[in-house]
C-alpha cells in the first residue's frame, strides 16, 4: 500500500519566554476520502524571472474536489527575492528566499491551476505535487487504432 | 524572534525509489501572533476568523484538522480555509495540515474558516507576523 507521510515541525526557542515553542504534525496523504495511495506525484525545479512573468505552476486538470497535495520552496539566496503564489487568480501568498509552504490542494474546478510569479530578482525554484487524479491531454497524434489515425511507430 | 519550520516527506512504498527529503527554514517573526489555539468551526466564515486584517503583512499560518467535531467525536467533514473576502485558500480534510505565508497581494484581509457543511469541526491553528 502505497503510503505517504508529510510532517510538519515549527520551533522556536525566543517567541515564547521561558517556553519553547514546539508544534509537530504529521499526516499520511490520503486520496480522496480514507484511502492511503497516492499513486501520481510531478516534481520539477525551474527559474522564475521578473521579465519571464508568471509561470504555471500546475493546471487543475484532475477530478475536481479531490485529495491533493502541493510544496514549493523558493531557493533563491538574496533575502529581498521573492515569488508571488497564485491560485487562479487570487494571490495568496508570497515567498522569500528560502521560505517553503505545504498545503492540501483539492482542484476545486478546471480554473483552479497554480501560478508563480518572481516580484523580484531570479528565483530558482523547486516543487512537487502529490496527486489523487490527473487526466492526460489529449494526444496530438490521433487515436491510433482509428482509420486515418496517427500511427505511434511507423 | 525566529521560527524554525521544517518540512519532512516520506514515501517508501509507492515508487521503486523512495521519496524522502526534508527541507527546514528560519523566518523572522513579530506581533502580532497567535500561540496555538483551538477553534470550532462551523459553516459561518465570518463566525471563524482565526486571522484579523493582516495590514497588508505577511503572515505564516499554521492550520490543522483534528479530524474531530469537539476533540473526542470523530468527523470528516472537510474545512475551507479562506480569506475574509470569501476567495479558498485551501479545503482540509481530516488530519490535513497547511503551513504557508498568507499574503492576499498586500491587501490587508484576515482569513476564516468554513466547515462545508452545517457542522462542527475542530481545528488548531497559529500564526506569526513575517518581520517586515
Amino acid at each position: 500500500m502505497a503510503t505517504t507521510t508529510a510532517t510538519v515541525s515549527i520551533s522556536s526557542s525566543d517567541l515564547q519566554p521561558g517556553n519553547t515553542l514546539s508544534i509537530n504534525a504529521s499526516s499520511t496523504l490520503m486520496q480522496t476520502g480514507l484511502t492511503t495511495g497516492l499513486e501520481i506525484m510531478d516534481m520539477g525545479a525551474s527559474t522564475a524571472t521578473v521579465a519571464g512573468g508568471p509561470d504555471a505552476l500546475h493546471e487543475a486538470l484532475g477530478t475536481v474536489d479531490t485529495a491533493n497535495y502541493m510544496y514549493l520552496c523558493n531557493n533563491a539566496t538574496d533575502d529581498t527575492f521573492y515569488l508571488q503564489v497564485v491560485l487562479h487568480d487570487t494571490v495568496i501568498g508570497r515567498l522569500y528566499a528560502g521560505d517553503w509552504m505545504f498545503t492540501p490542494w483539492n482542484m476545486s474546478d478546471a480554473a483552479a491551476e497554480w501560478a508563480i510569479e518572481a516580484e523580484v530578482g531570479t528565483c530558482p525554484y523547486e516543487y512537487a505535487f502529490f496527486k489523487s487524479t490527473y487526466t492526460l491531454p489529449i494526444s496530438t497524434q490521433g487515436d491510433a487504432s482509428a482509420t486515418g489515425g496517427g500511427t505511434l511507430n511507423p | 524572534m525566529a521560527l524554525i519550520p521544517t518540512l519532512s516527506i516520506k514515501d517508501t512504498t509507492t515508487f521503486s525509489d523512495e521519496i524522502n527529503f526534508s527541507v527546514t527554514d528560519s523566518l523572522t517573526v513579530t506581533a502580532p501572533a497567535q500561540s496555538l489555539s483551538t477553534i470550532i468551526a462551523t459553516n459561518a466564515g465570518g463566525s471563524n476568523i482565526i486571522v484579523t486584517d493582516t495590514g497588508g503583512a505577511i503572515v505564516w499560518l499554521f492550520v490543522r484538522h483534528t479530524g474531530t467535531t469537539d476533540g473526542s467525536t470523530a468527523t470528516t467533514r472537510q474545512v475551507d480555509v479562506e480569506f475574509t473576502t470569501h476567495e479558498g485558500i485551501a479545503r482540509l480534510s481530516a488530519e490535513e495540515w497547511l503551513f504557508m505565508p498568507v499574503s492576499h497581494a498586500g491587501a490587508s484581509v484576515g482569513v476564516q474558516l468554513q466547515v462545508n457543511h452545517a457542522s462542527n469541526v475542530q481545528m488548531e491553528y497559529a500564526y506569526w507576523t513575517a518581520a517586515a
